[in-house]
């Protein structure tokens, strides 16, 4: 595992991520139950997410706050960059809101037509 | 203190977004109160988001500078900055008046819930942002807001089918929004900045493979929020199953925010211009092309909006490419403000109706006030004028053919073609009454905001037209005058018969009495002529809904294109002849069917018209008709482009199938002004053509004998396929097509004599064509029959239809002594002076069989025996009567003294085809002989008067004996079908045997296969959408990665 | 199965692009000029010591104003779509049904011990919610995050006793006042201070303690109990649909 130790900490959470990412989609492109396909829609944007927070990464940073641990003089030159986190709390937030959307359509749909599989609902094509 | 709140947050577009927030979160309060009250907030706010947003576009239109709205007290790009310039204020304001209209058409339903009240106006909020924010992350919330807002939207009403359309929608726009997040940080990973100003200020660090993969992201998730095919599956479905009222909004509001924001970031993209080109062009031609197999409406419409997405798109790209920023406002905000109002005024519309199925729009039938909004909106779609549509169509053609890039045109042209076919024939399915419709009945009120964007497009075309600098007041004058007419629709027809007719009388001399030459020419047959033939819309007495104002609109439009300048006024009058005389022919009382293809083969006419024109810009830089003669290079092609668009309307060999149900099924005043009238305006056309182009330039003599030979060939079938109808207003449609031939071959001559002789028998064919269909429509008046074998012996009840019919049929064939024979011989002439020899042959064989077929017109309708129940007819009514003599007055006039006419054809000409008329005393000279029309005149006279004489004495002093009628009718065993005994039915039988083979149908079948084939392309381009939401999940990824590797990914 | 290779293939092609973007990728060393600026000005500028808060709340308050509106619009949405069908147009006789049957009840009730640490962990769950969006700007934590946490309480009262009535008047007053609220304080910032939801509308107090960071505590304290309310309120819809007639 020594290649693994080599890897930059941020490039590790990256790679994670994009895997994810793939995870997540596979999911959403071969799970026929709208739920799982849901958790594949969660997968992938935890996935981003994790990307995003790599991204924030700056060698040997800490967390943004100018308290006792990182004084004010030091700020520049300590912490990691605050923008990412900032995004990606609004990432998460938005993330849940499709969630729960999706997840009262899933309901709905169980409710009118007996079923959570999707390709039962082809009756709109061509 | 109150004033900073009113003029830097409620007056200022910042109040947009404190409005619709202040109000969506506390419309649940109010709504506990009172839901009255939260409905009134919720319009309040919306009203004020117009209001703003009307307020401060009106100060940037004056001149203020753009709005910079800067946000937490800190200068960008340390914080999020949004702005509010030209472009901002037009997408907004459009957004917010169209999302008023709609919350007022779905009010109904929107009321039934608090949050779907504050849903809306979120909704309509997160549009307005994707709109004016600069920062990138910041647009991702604005989409994602507009997103979630739109999904509970589309569920509100929780049937199966749109909840399982929803959650397909979710699953794509979801993907396309995860792709948008992840371009978006590693634009901010290349940049250090999220601010796109500032991306853009450091376009150079975006490159290498992150850049590229980066920018492909965001790419890839604009143009699949923008709906591309085949990555469209599910915005189809949700078009088709949703309510109006949200489908509306997420095809001209959720559209209008993407498109604007790949509008933003495309300095970001520049490098995928072709991408983009390829998909917006492949997205407008091909959802066009399987709209044509669509029979549900608002799936229909789903094509249609993302075709028009695609048009957008493709013109952006196009622009950005060409780099024409002048004319972007116009060109995509024309194409825009189009689509927006009319696609939205459908999707209401849709609901007003709540049909699915095209085919059950017959409820529509015998509504005008529904059908007139239902024809704007579809006529705007289509990019018909006056409507804004048809400008920026315009404009996009012209600089696309600047910049050189014909194929796009060719995609654009073609397209629109096809979306006219679909939405015309669902037109066509709402005129159509059927015996099983049940209406429901329609408020004025629930109309109102349909009925307003039809007003609006309107309005915006106006605007348009004056921005364009065009001579405005006049070309709009045809529709001013039909909607005065409009209005007083309900008075008596014969009344509104009268007042049209001063409203064209005086409107057509105003805008035609200072043209000169050739113009002045038209003027007279066009304008004159067309109130000359008009008169005989008196004839009938009924209201004839909306018949007055189309015609004032057709016949004041014929004026209008005589006086066009530039090839921009010339082509909205021919398309708005074109649409008028289309809605006029399915007034007819089988009209509706013939008309569809009229209508498209004369769009077709349009579009070759427009290229002309295009490439002609091109080369010349100008759009003035009389710089079209410098062309250069492309003169050739020019040329072809537009004869070959008049010449389709003139009903050219295999163009011809729409000539019949046209001419044929149109209301029979109305068949009269179209082909003695109305066709004239293709011969103007051609001429216009021949003498800037052909003439000018000597690359125009091989088209020109293409066109000779297209013109005869036409004469000759057309007198043919005359020869074996049944039907007296086809055959008198086959004729004109015939006769039309020879004119097109005058002018194809391009000679002096040609030119005299072509513009001599469009006169002739102007006078005795109007004399023989309204001859023709006394006939039917009276018998009610339009099958020459159920007539007969007519000669008795109507003298004076059979003398003008005689007159004319004499005036029509080469036959001394009256005008017919002298365009024969100068068209002779001018052929055997050119050396086309097999023309001239072909010349005296279609002659002869003209007369073939109007003798059996003269024969079978007037002479003959006469059958038993026509015993009592009367003659024709007076007022029809009238203007055919005065026709014949005026054929006498020339046919005595040629000179009268020819004198000012040939001055008129001159310009461009110098020559004299020789004349000896009253003589006309050319190389191969004289032509004396007097002397002829007086020696016909004495030779006929002769045995007339003989005649009415044998009459006088003969006893002659009458045979019963019908008498020997059961003598014999009684035929099957009676009629076939008759002698007038297969009247040329025998030819049929020896000629018949030259007049099967082929052009028909061609033009049906075309139609079938175009279907089963259109089946086999739509198998992507099979409905499930996993596939079209695939399908964007699929985008994703063949932008990628199309874009050279695989080379990095 | 020939869909699955597809989907494969497909999802092999992205994961080369992503693979070209991880070989391309390289962790910073030094801040960016935006984040650089926000670390040498954001205590002086805004008061706050957790920068992340400072950016959230006042640089890209347009986001977080966008953020709540993003909850809000789920959390209405999610009500939209479960709505009870509705029997009778009168709203009056449904609230009264529902009631009904909430106490008919179908759920099987929580074990003994579930519902004592309920008892006895609801209170400092909510308390620790608080304690969270209150020090968004000095500690890890901030209005979403406290909100979160309330909301879990929540999700535990729910499970333990399925039965409780969260009053849908309240949780409605507390969203729309505390969201009203946030658009006054934004409106504040223009007229008082430099711009829409600038944080320097109050005095930015003494660095690090509580009350500091201009109107930052306030505007997480109203993000704090919308998101609470919110994610209460979809879970209690998510409930309630459950038991709902068809």
């Amino acid at each position: 595992m020594s290649f693994l130790a080599d890897m930059q900490i941020s490039l590790i959470v990256l790679c994670s991520g994009l895997g994810l990412i793939l995870i997540g989609l596979w999911g959403i492109l071969t799970q026929r139950n709208i739920i799982r396909m849901i958790v594949g829609f969660s997968l992938l944007d935890t996935g981003i997410h994790m990307v995003m927070v790599s991204i924030g990464y700056v060698t040997g940073g800490t967390a943004p706050i100018i308290n006792d641990a990182v004084p004010m003089a030091e700020a520049t030159s300590r912490i990691v960059d605050p923008v990412p986190s900032a995004l990606v709390l609004t990432a998460i937030v938005i993330g849940l809101g499709v969630t729960a959307v999706m997840l009262s359509y899933a309901v709905r749909i169980y409710r009118a037509r007996k079923t959570l599989m999707i390709d039962e609902c082809t009756e709109s094509k061509w | 203190m109150v004033d900073k709140l009113v003029t830097e947050v409620l007056l200022h577009p910042l109040g947009i977004y404190v409005l619709a927030l202040a109000a969506g979160f506390l419309v649940p309060l109010f709504d506990r109160a009172h839901r009255g009250s939260a409905i009134l907030v919720f319009l309040a706010a919306l009203a004020g988001m117009v209001a703003i947003a009307a307020i401060n576009l009106l100060a940037i239109l004056n001149g203020a500078a753009p709005i910079e709205i800067e946000t937490a007290g800190i200068a960008p790009p340390f914080s999020i900055n949004l702005r509010f310039g030209l472009y901002e204020g037009g997408f907004v304001l459009a957004v917010n008046g169209i999302a008023l209209l709609g919350a007022l058409h779905w009010l109904p339903s929107l009321r039934q819930h608090a949050s779907a009240l504050l849903l809306y106006l979120i909704m309509v909020m997160g549009i307005n942002g994707m709109v004016m924010t600069r920062d990138l992350f910041n647009l991702f919330i604005f989409i994602e807001i507009t997103s979630i807002a739109t999904y509970a939207l589309i569920g509100m009403e929780r049937t199966g089918s749109v909840l399982a359309a929803g959650f397909k929608y979710i699953v794509a726009t979801s993907v396309a929004s995860a792709f948008f997040l992840l371009g978006t940080i590693f634009l901010y990973y290349l940049t250090g900045t999220l601010n796109i100003d500032g991306m853009v200020a450091q376009r150079e660090l975006i490159s290498g493979p992150v850049g590229f993969i980066a920018t492909l992201f965001i790419l890839t998730s604009l143009l699949i929020e923008l709906k591309p095919y085949p990555a469209n599956g599910w915005g189809l479905d949700v078009y088709e199953t949703a309510p109006g009222g949200i489908a509306a909004l997420i095809s001209v509001g959720v559209s209008a925010g993407v498109f604007f924001a790949l509008f933003k970031t495309l300095p970001l993209l520049d490098d995928y211009l072709l991408s983009i080109a390829v998909v917006g062009g492949a997205t407008f031609l091909v959802s066009n092309l399987i709209g044509l197999k669509q029979d549900n409406a608002k799936r229909l419409l789903g094509y249609s909006s993302i075709g028009q997405m695609g048009l957008l798109t493709l013109a952006l790209a196009a622009t950005a490419q060409l780099d024409v920023e002048a004319q972007l406002p116009l060109i995509v905000g024309g194409l825009f403000i189009n689509h927006l109002l009319a696609k939205a005024g459908l999707f209401w519309l849709a609901d007003l109706v709540n049909r699915k199925s095209i085919g059950d729009w017959s409820v529509l039938a015998g509504r005008p006030l529904l059908l007139l909004v239902f024809g704007i909106l579809l006529a705007a779609l289509v990019g018909l004028p006056p409507f804004p549509g048809f400008w920026a169509k315009w404009l996009l053609v012209m600089e696309m053919a600047s910049g050189g890039l014909y194929g796009w045109i060719a995609v654009i042209l073609l397209g629109s073609l096809l979306e006219a076919a679909y939405l015309f024939r669902w037109f066509t399915q709402a005129l159509q009454a059927r015996k099983t419709d049940a209406p429901d009945s329609i408020s004025p009120g629930k109309l109102a905001p349909v009925a307003l964007t039809t007003l609006l497009l309107f309005a915006a075309g106006y605007g348009m037209a004056v921005q364009l600098e065009t001579d405005t007041l006049a070309m709009f004058l045809p529709l001013f005058a039909g909607a005065a007419l409009w209005l007083l629709d309900s008075l008596p027809g014969r009344l509104k018969s009268l007042l049209m007719l001063v409203m064209v009388a005086a409107g057509g001399a105003w805008l035609t009495l200072d043209l000169e030459g050739l113009n002045r020419i038209f003027g007279y047959i066009l304008v004159g002529g067309g109130v000359l033939v008009s008169l005989a819309t008196q004839y009938r007495g009924d209201a004839r809904k909306g018949f007055y104002p189309l015609l004032a609109i057709l016949l004041l439009s014929l004026a209008t294109l005589l006086r066009a300048h530039t090839s921009l006024a010339f082509f909205f009058s021919w398309e708005l002849m074109t649409l008028s005389s289309y809605l006029l022919i399915t007034l007819g009382r089988n009209g509706v069917k013939p008309s569809l293809t009229y209508l498209l083969f004369s769009l077709a006419a349009a579009y070759c018209i427009l290229a002309g024109f295009a490439l002609a810009y091109a080369a010349t830089g100008s759009i003035e008709l009389a710089a079209l003669g410098g062309a250069g290079d492309t003169t050739g092609l020019v040329f072809s482009l537009l004869a070959a668009g008049f010449v389709i309307k003139t009903g050219a060999l295999g163009m011809h199938i729409w000539v019949p149900g046209a001419y044929g099924e149109a209301d029979d005043d109305f068949s009269a002004l179209l082909s003695a009238v109305v066709s004239k305006a293709a011969i103007f056309g051609l001429l216009l053509v021949a003498a800037q182009l052909g003439v000018r330039s000597d690359i125009g003599l091989d088209p020109a004998y293409v066109l000779g030979w297209i013109g005869m060939l036409t004469a000759t079938f057309g007198a043919l396929m005359a020869v074996f109808q049944e039907d007296v207003k086809r055959l008198l449609a086959y004729s004109s097509m015939g006769q039309l031939g020879y004119i097109v071959t005058g002018i194809a001559l391009m000679s002096h004599l040609g030119w005299v002789a072509a513009l001599y028998m469009t006169v002739n064919h102007f006078l005795f064509k109007g004399i023989l269909f309204l001859a023709i429509a006394g006939v039917i008046v009276r018998t009610n029959e339009r099958l020459m074998y159920k007539m007969g012996g007519l000669i008795k009840n109507m003298p004076f239809t059979f003398v003008a019919t005689m007159i004319a049929i004499i005036a029509m064939s080469g036959v001394p002594p009256l005008t017919g024979f002298g365009g024969k011989w100068l068209l002779f002439n001018a052929i055997m002076e050119k050396g086309w020899y097999w023309l001239a042959a072909l010349a005296f064989f279609s002659s002869a069989v003209a007369f073939l077929y109007m003798f059996r017109l003269l024969q079978t309708v007037f002479l003959g025996q006469r059958k038993l129940e026509h015993a009592q007819l009367r003659e024709a009514p007076v007022i029809l009567l009238v203007p055919q003599f005065v026709l014949i007055g005026i054929i006498m006039v020339f046919s005595a003294y040629p000179k009268l006419l020819l004198d000012p054809l040939s001055t008129a000409i001159s310009p461009w085809l110098g020559g004299n008329l020789v004349w000896d005393g009253l003589a006309l000279q050319t190389h191969l002989g004289y032509w004396n029309a007097p002397m002829i005149m007086g020696v016909v006279a004495g030779v006929w008067m002769v045995p007339l004489i003989f005649l009415l004495l044998m009459t006088l002093t003969l006893k002659i004996q009458k045979v019963e009628q019908f008498n020997i009718v059961f003598a014999a065993e009684r035929p099957h079908r009676p009629e076939e005994t008759h002698f007038a039915y297969n009247f040329f039988a025998h030819y049929d045997r020896a000629l018949g083979f030259l007049v099967k149908p082929r052009a028909t079948a061609f033009w049906n296969s075309t139609v079938e084939w175009s279907h089963s392309l259109a089946a086999s381009l739509r198998i992507f959408y099979n409905g499930n939401g996993q596939t079209y999940a695939l399908h964007i990824v699929i985008y994703l990665v063949a932008l990628y590797v199309v874009n050279g990914g695989l080379q990095l | 199965m020939i869909k699955r290779i597809v989907i494969f293939l497909v999802l092999v092609m992205l994961a080369a692009i992503f693979l070209n973007l991880a070989a391309n990728y390289s962790e910073k060393t030094s801040l960016s000029p935006l984040a650089h600026y926000y670390a040498e000005q954001g205590p002086a500028e805004l008061g706050a010591a957790n920068l992340v808060t400072a950016v959230v709340v006042t640089y890209r308050g347009l986001d977080t104003l966008g953020e709540v509106t993003v909850l809000f619009i789920s959390a209405a949405g999610v009500g939209l779509l479960l709505r009870r069908t509705r029997r009778k147009a009168d709203d009056e006789d449904l609230e009264k049904g529902d009631r009904a049957e909430e106490t008919a009840g179908v759920h099987k009730p929580a074990s003994e011990i579930v519902e004592t640490a309920t008892q006895l962990l609801l209170p400092m769950v909510i308390l620790f919610g608080i304690y969270v969006f209150l020090n968004g700007h000095l500690s890890p934590g901030g209005g979403f995050q406290g909100g979160a946490i309330i909301a879990s309480g929540t999700m535990f009262l729910l499970l333990a006793l399925p039965e409780s009535h969260i009053s849908r008047l309240m949780v409605a007053m507390t969203e729309s006042l505390s969201g009203f609220s946030y658009v006054v304080i934004g409106v504040l910032g223009v007229i008082l201070a430099g711009g829409f939801l600038d944080n320097r509308i109050m005095g930015l107090g003494t660095y690090g303690s509580l009350f500091s960071a201009g109107a930052i505590p306030l505007i997480y304290v109203f993000v704090g109990l919308k998101v609470g309310f919110e994610l209460s309120a979809v879970l209690d819809r998510f409930r309630k649909e459950d038991t709902g007639p068809l």
